[in-house]
């Protein structure tokens, strides 16, 4: 439970980081969706480290973690390409 | 029973389905990418050919940006900026030379400066500057914009500033449809820069270096745009020719791609959020045992960029 706990503290950081980041970034669209494919990133990296401290890693849940970004990824190019 | 239907089997994790509903599972998550990635491609190739059918709505008009321009010096306790018809021409004639030679950038690729467009217009400046802001959607999006840019709010806030121009144009840069303002900033006696320190002894506004007229390319403006709906901004607006024919674009498409993405993101990921959310609840009640992501994980994500999807601007600053 408690590495859940710190494992979640960490995924909201890099999501609050990557917000922040992505505000201060007012009229540069470029850079924006830099942070954006980092954030997609950063939380595949972060499903895998998780899954792999949980001991139920797969390319399955890899394959999940990269499509879940990509789609979210997709609808932020749309918006600001 | 809804188990045991097809909605079942779509939504809510059973035995029909692996404990993992058909629309969380990875070819499902494969086709939606797919899907939506040709749908961008093909939105963007139809918007390219008929921006008039599938583009971006845009009104951005020049009595909006100084009244919003002049709240922010007034909010910090700045005197207003008076909209000046050199100023303005100069702005005309930058954003028109940006669209004939395709750049986007504060010099030009032949070598002229914004100072060079001032000097052509008659503004006789001690001091000068330029905001420059392209694809925004609306005059308070532009505004806010620069606010949020700390060079940006420089120019808009800088005591030394008298006069202000602006020029909003439509065209095509880089081959794509492009909505551009441009907003020149002066002062042409030294009295008002001298005021300004004194009152603001932290600013020290630099004069710009002035050029000579000799360098300064002198052509008329090609008018591009021919959006504009200039009724209501006949009213209010002061100037004649170029600086007029420049002081609003207005451009209202059949589909507004940025609002239809937006709508459709909302709609669709908050729907695979809320899928995430039952088959998390169902299965941590079950207990049931199965490899795949973590619905939480994916749902703290997908609902930051739900967040950032809904406030992103794709105008640009320089």
């Amino acid at each position: 439970m408690r590495i859940h706990i710190v494992h979640f503290s960490i995924l909201a950081l890099i999501l609050i980081i990557g917000s922040l980041t992505f505000f201060s970034l007012a009229g540069n669209p470029q850079l924006r969706i830099v942070t954006g494919i980092a954030m997609a990133t950063a939380y595949v990296v972060w499903g895998i480290f998780h899954h792999a401290a949980s001991g139920d890693l797969h390319l399955r849940v890899v394959i999940e973690y990269v499509l879940v970004g990509a789609i979210a990824l997709v609808f932020l190019l749309a918006v600001l390409g | 029973m809804v188990g045991d239907s097809v909605i079942g089997h779509l939504f809510l994790p059973q035995h029909t389905n692996n404990h993992r509903p058909k629309t969380l599972q990875i070819d499902a998550l494969f086709v939606y990418f797919v899907l939506l990635l040709v749908m961008n491609f093909g939105l963007n190739i139809i918007g390219r050919s008929r921006p008039d059918v599938l583009g971006y709505a845009t009104d951005i008009q020049v009595t909006q940006l100084l009244e919003y321009t002049n709240t922010a010096r007034e909010n910090d306790g700045l005197s207003p900026l008076t909209l000046n018809t050199q100023l303005s021409e100069a702005a005309a004639r930058k954003a028109t030379d940006m669209f004939t030679k395709n750049y986007w950038a504060h010099n030009s690729p032949t070598g002229n400066t914004p100072w060079d467009f001032i000097v052509a217009s008659g503004y006789t400046y001690q001091i000068a500057g330029e905001n420059l802001a392209k694809n925004f959607d609306t005059s308070r999006t532009v505004v806010d914009a620069w606010m949020a840019s700390p060079s940006h709010r420089d120019n808009v806030l800088k005591p030394a500033y008298r006069d202000v121009g602006y020029a909003v144009i439509n065209g095509t840069l880089n081959g794509e449809e492009t909505t551009l303002v441009v907003q020149m900033f002066g002062a042409t006696s030294t009295r008002s820069i001298v005021q300004a320190a004194e009152r603001s002894p932290t600013i020290a506004p630099t004069p710009v270096p002035r050029t000579t007229p000799s360098a300064v390319r002198n052509e008329t403006p090609v008018i591009i745009s021919e959006a504009a709906s200039q009724t209501d901004t006949a009213l209010a607006y002061p100037f004649s020719g170029v600086a007029r024919a420049f002081s609003r674009v207005t451009n209202q498409p059949l589909l507004n791609v940025s609002l239809f993405w937006r709508e459709l993101a909302l709609v669709f990921l908050g729907m695979l959020m809320g899928v995430l959310f039952v088959d998390a609840w169902l299965v941590a009640r079950r207990r049931t045992v199965r490899l795949a992501g973590h619905n939480i994980a994916h749902i703290f994500f997908l609902g930051s960029f739900i967040f950032l999807i809904q406030w992103a601007q794709r105008g640009s600053l320089l």
